[in-house]
């Protein structure tokens, strides 16, 4: 399957949500996203185990994966933190100090 | 939900290597195709029914993309770094920090996409980033500020990580971690798609 396809349902399912979806189906909707992210990682076990060296490469992997999520998760924060306090914290400290003037005033 | 997921892979795993037949194998990986394409079809439904979201994003303009831009680039300069210590490939490497904490989708169409292998580790260092962030949040809302809270739950700041978030933060950062969640949902096949192109 390619990514372009899997792109496009999620364009489509956009334009249906935005334009015609009820709200009484919201709930069905989640748990359609729960069975299909069960079936999706139960079919991705499946495939993994069905190799033959899979428990030998497994510790391997996982040291790797633990490895790649602490920089991910150290990369967002070292680039989130001085980002929001340049645009989102003062701007917003900024605004709550004005309206206390503004309230004050009256 | 993450118990739920771990529990399925042990199992897919265990049936994989002691009972399935290699027919069942590749009826499972074509299984996998179709439960994507329903999950990226549902996802999308949720994405454009959140109507109060697109008021909000109007309203915040350009600022709301200060999150989700930064956990984009923080991410992937994690994947970079992670190229080097690990000795790994560039494309693989930025492919799996690209993941942002969505486990399910990094993993199937990595696993599509490249290998099982890599897939694995997207899977796993997904789950890892998501288990992080559920310790993080109260440390990062208290020391640094209730947006970096956001930082480390990627796309899962609009449904697994929320009701953290709401705990420890307040009204304004949870509607952002929403719109970041949103943002970050429809970004990652698409960062993934341009990443493994790029470096194809």
């Amino acid at each position: 399957m390619s990514v372009i396809s899997i792109l496009i349902f999620l364009l489509i399912g956009m334009v249906i949500g935005w334009k015609w979806f009820p709200e009484k189906w919201n709930k069905m909707n989640i748990n359609i996203q729960l069975v299909a992210t069960l079936v999706l990682i139960f079919s991705m076990g499946v495939s993994l185990g069905s190799r033959p060296d899979f428990i030998n490469e497994i510790v391997n992997m996982g040291v790797r994966s633990f490895i790649f999520s602490i920089l991910a998760i150290g990369g967002s924060i070292a680039m989130v933190y001085p980002l929001t306090r340049k645009y989102l914290v003062d701007i917003r400290l900024k605004g709550e100090e004005d309206t206390d003037d503004h309230c004050g005033s009256h | 939900m993450i118990i739920a997921a771990v529990i399925s892979l042990i199992l897919g795993i265990a049936c994989g290597q002691f009972l399935f037949s290699p027919k069942l194998v590749e009826f499972f990986a074509m299984l996998a195709d179709y439960a994507l394409i329903l999950l990226m079809f549902s996802v999308g439904i949720s994405v454009g029914e959140n109507k109060l979201m697109f008021r909000k994003m109007r309203e915040y303009n350009i600022r709301v993309m200060v999150i989700p831009a930064g956990i984009v680039v923080g991410s992937l300069l994690g994947g970079i770094v992670g190229s080097v210590v690990l000795r790994m490939p560039l494309r693989e490497s930025l492919c799996i920090a690209a993941g942002m904490g969505w486990y399910s989708l990094s993993g199937v169409l990595l696993t599509d996409l490249i290998s099982a292998e890599i897939g694995t580790i997207a899977f796993l260092c997904n789950i890892f980033r998501e288990i992080l962030t559920f310790l993080l949040i109260p440390i990062l809302a208290k020391c640094l500020n209730g947006y970096t809270a956001i930082a480390p739950a990627g796309a899962t700041s609009s449904d697994t990580s929320l009701s953290i978030l709401i705990k420890y933060t307040d009204e304004e950062v949870a509607m952002m971690a929403v719109i970041n969640g949103v943002i970050c949902t429809a970004l990652i096949p698409i960062l993934i798609n341009f990443l493994y192109t790029l470096f194809s």
